[in-house]
């Protein structure tokens, strides 16, 4: 594990790290929901300005992501189910990436609907791209980092001992006490790491619905 | 049984109860997940519901539409005869998506507002955009509104340019198309093709446009005023709210 080989500081410095990388991934994606949830029409257009996807997908996803956005958000703030939200958070994020990198591809003029609004900008408005698709990739990695250390400090996952890691790593470490331990630890590493591409599985399927969006 | 037997015993003992835990331990997780994921999917499921169900739009009502007048300036009035408040006032672009969305989802209502008596409704079809291809296309759609003199075939051309909204990087509402959807709409009168073609009333489109967004502030289509005032959009787009507003505005 990194974390091993890190310096005592360090590592302890990771779960908090992790914390933060909540904090922000679950607050943008929390205030990004709830300026969109109050007018779904105007998310639906601004979803449909991408000219991504078919009208009839466009209004489900727009009707939809919003709400999504904010329970996402919401798990992630509070440590509940990390590994499953971080998943799907970083997939939207680069969902969206996808999406704006598109919207520049084609030449169009819209605003990213990123926080409410949308649509095709008026004149005299420059659209932002650039500074979307750094933003937004930067929440992907802020997702990556959450997956990888999840849950970090003040989860609820770690209150309810749904954090895989600190329970299982424990119990393993008092069975075996010699050599085999190190095995052992590896071992139970690669399981967790099959475990996140479990999730990574389940994620996908809402990457798909991310990529549409 | 030696005592080292007895060791073992015991160490075997405390294995299975220590894999009894583990198992116990790994059924709550499991329970735990499978709790917060419903909920969550719940969440997510409920909000979508309510998104879409504000979005609803009506049925057309029962009964005979409002009768539809074209005004000299190109502006349109759908009300019953005697019913002059409150005004409902839509200022739309036929090449802006946001109208698309507006026709989409309220349109219905405000048909449905005039024909109970309930509301003047007003259209005014302006040209917002200032760059091809989307100036091109509001502008030849709009000059071939002007077009049609009678009120029912406007009302249905006005549907049928929303349906056909081209997306706004390409050329579209090419003339020949207009002419088509115009015959669509039920009009009949001989000069229509000609005027479409010929685009006649482009000047007179840009001028009122132009009037009509200085005279009233317009920000951005679509503007829907209830007696000069404009509402906010998620009134607009929410059938049931836009109707409250109305009902309340006519006490």
């Amino acid at each position: 594990m990194i974390a091993s080989s890190a310096s005592l500081p360090a590592r302890s410095a990771i779960p908090l790290v992790t914390t933060v990388a909540r904090l922000v991934l679950g607050g943008v994606l929390i205030a990004a929901g709830w300026l969109k949830i109050g007018n779904p029409s105007d998310s639906v257009v601004a979803v449909k300005a991408y000219q991504l996807l078919p009208d009839s997908v466009a209004t489900t996803v727009g009707y939809g992501l919003p709400i999504i956005e904010i329970v996402v958000g919401v798990l992630l703030v509070v440590g509940l189910m990390t590994r499953v939200a971080g998943v799907i958070a970083g997939l939207l994020m680069l969902a969206f990436v996808f999406g704006i990198g598109w919207a520049w591809a084609h030449g169009l003029r819209i605003d990213c609907g990123c926080f409410g609004g949308g649509g095709e900008l008026g004149v005299g408005q420059e659209p932002s791209y650039l500074l979307d698709i750094l933003r937004d990739f930067g929440l992907v990695l802020l997702g990556v980092w959450t997956v990888r250390f999840a849950p970090g400090a003040f989860a609820l996952d770690s209150a309810l001992g749904l954090a895989g890691d600190a329970g299982s790593d424990r119990t393993v470490a008092g069975d075996h006490h010699d050599g085999d331990h190190h095995d052992g630890d590896e071992h139970d590493g690669r399981e967790r790491g099959d475990e996140a591409g479990g999730d990574d599985a389940r994620g996908d399927d809402a990457g798909d619905q991310g990529t549409r969006a | 049984m030696s005592k080292g037997e007895r060791m073992k015993t015991a160490r075997e003992k405390i294995k299975q109860q220590q894999a009894a835990e583990r198992q116990r331990e790994q059924r709550r997780r499991v329970v735990t997940y499978a709790a917060v994921g419903v909920v969550a999917l719940a969440a997510i499921g409920g909000g979508w519901l309510y998104a879409a169900s504000r979005s609803q739009s009506e049925e057309a009502a029962a009964g005979n539409q409002a009768p539809v007048t074209v005004q000299p300036d190109g502006s349109v009035v759908m009300a019953r005869a005697g019913v002059d408040k409150p005004v409902l006032d839509v200022y739309e672009d036929f090449q802006c998506p946001a109208c698309k969305q507006l026709e989409t989802v309220s349109g219905q209502t405000f048909k449905n507002l005039a024909a109970e008596g309930k509301a003047k409704v007003v259209y005014h079809p302006i040209s917002i955009f200032q760059r091809e291809p989307t100036r091109g296309n509001s502008l030849r759609a709009g000059a071939a509104a002007r077009c049609v003199a009678d009120g029912r075939q406007w009302l249905a051309f006005h549907d049928l340019l929303y349906k056909n909204q081209p997306s706004e990087t390409v050329e579209g509402f090419k003339t020949n198309d207009l002419v088509t959807w115009g015959k669509e709409a039920g009009v009949t009168s001989p000069d229509f093709e000609q005027c479409v073609t010929s685009q006649k009333h482009a000047q007179a489109q840009l001028s009122y446009a132009d009037k009509v967004i200085k005279a009233q502030k317009i920000e951005g289509t679509p503007t829907v005023k209830l007696n000069g005032v404009a509402l906010e959009g998620n009134v607009a787009f929410t059938p049931q709210q836009l109707r409250d507003q109305v009902t309340k505005a006519a006490k």
